[in-house]
């Protein structure tokens, strides 16, 4: 699963530690899910979606592999 | 995802002090002549007899230090936390049954092979554990 985290906070002008303080984890987890080494739980993806305001599948999307 | 039934984070603290402890209070034990119940010949001194509480001051006092140590809280408990803490306990149980198994094959010593299914699987736990969270940070910082 690819993800656009890293441009949809640069466009909100959010740093890594700020989006993981605002779904509550630590900046460890946002920079693996960015870099593509964690998959993230639906609650978390949700959570995520939730503060750049925009559906999941704009954020998170299926590779060919998955 | 949250863990129930994990230790404060505070206990991490707690069982490497019981960890040291058991260090000074091994090696004043075996300067007096004691031996541990788990020793090939242990003199039968019966429940709660010298040698049992000299078990209990050394073997169990690491072992429920290496518990606190494993099973204590991160200070940011999230869900990659978890999911790293779950990955560590399946290679450590891995690694213990490997060494089991082997150990069962070569070597007739059983009271020796108890004590060292008591620390396997908690010791190689920790070690992943934090190696793994120790790379996470390393990431973090090569990034930053």
């Amino acid at each position: 699963m690819k993800n656009n985290i890293r441009v949809e906070r640069a466009i909100k002008d959010m740093t890594q530690a700020d989006l993981a303080e605002a779904v509550s984890v630590s900046r460890q987890t946002i920079n693996t899910i960015e870099s593509n080494k964690y998959v993230p739980s639906t609650v978390l993806a949700l959570k995520i979606a939730k503060v750049f305001n925009k559906p999941l599948e704009e954020i998170f999307m299926l590779e060919d592999t998955d | 995802m949250r863990l129930k039934y994990l230790f404060p984070y505070w206990c991490r603290f707690l069982g490497w002090g019981l960890v040291i402890l058991h260090v000074p209070l091994s090696i004043l034990g075996r300067a007096q002549g004691m031996t541990n119940i788990m020793d090939p010949q242990p003199h039968d001194q019966g429940i709660f007899g010298g040698e049992h509480l000299f078990f209990i001051c050394t073997t169990l006092l690491m072992s429920a230090g290496l518990f606190l140590v494993a099973f204590a809280k991160e200070k940011l408990e999230d869900e990659q936390i978890s999911h790293i803490r779950l990955d560590s306990l399946r290679w450590a149980i891995f690694i213990n049954y490997l060494v089991l198994i082997i150990s069962l094959i070569f070597i007739e010593d059983v009271p020796h092979m108890l004590e060292l299914n008591l620390w396997v699987p908690l010791i190689f736990f920790i070690i992943r554990f934090r190696w793994v969270i120790w790379r996470l940070n390393q990431s973090l910082k090569r990034e930053a």
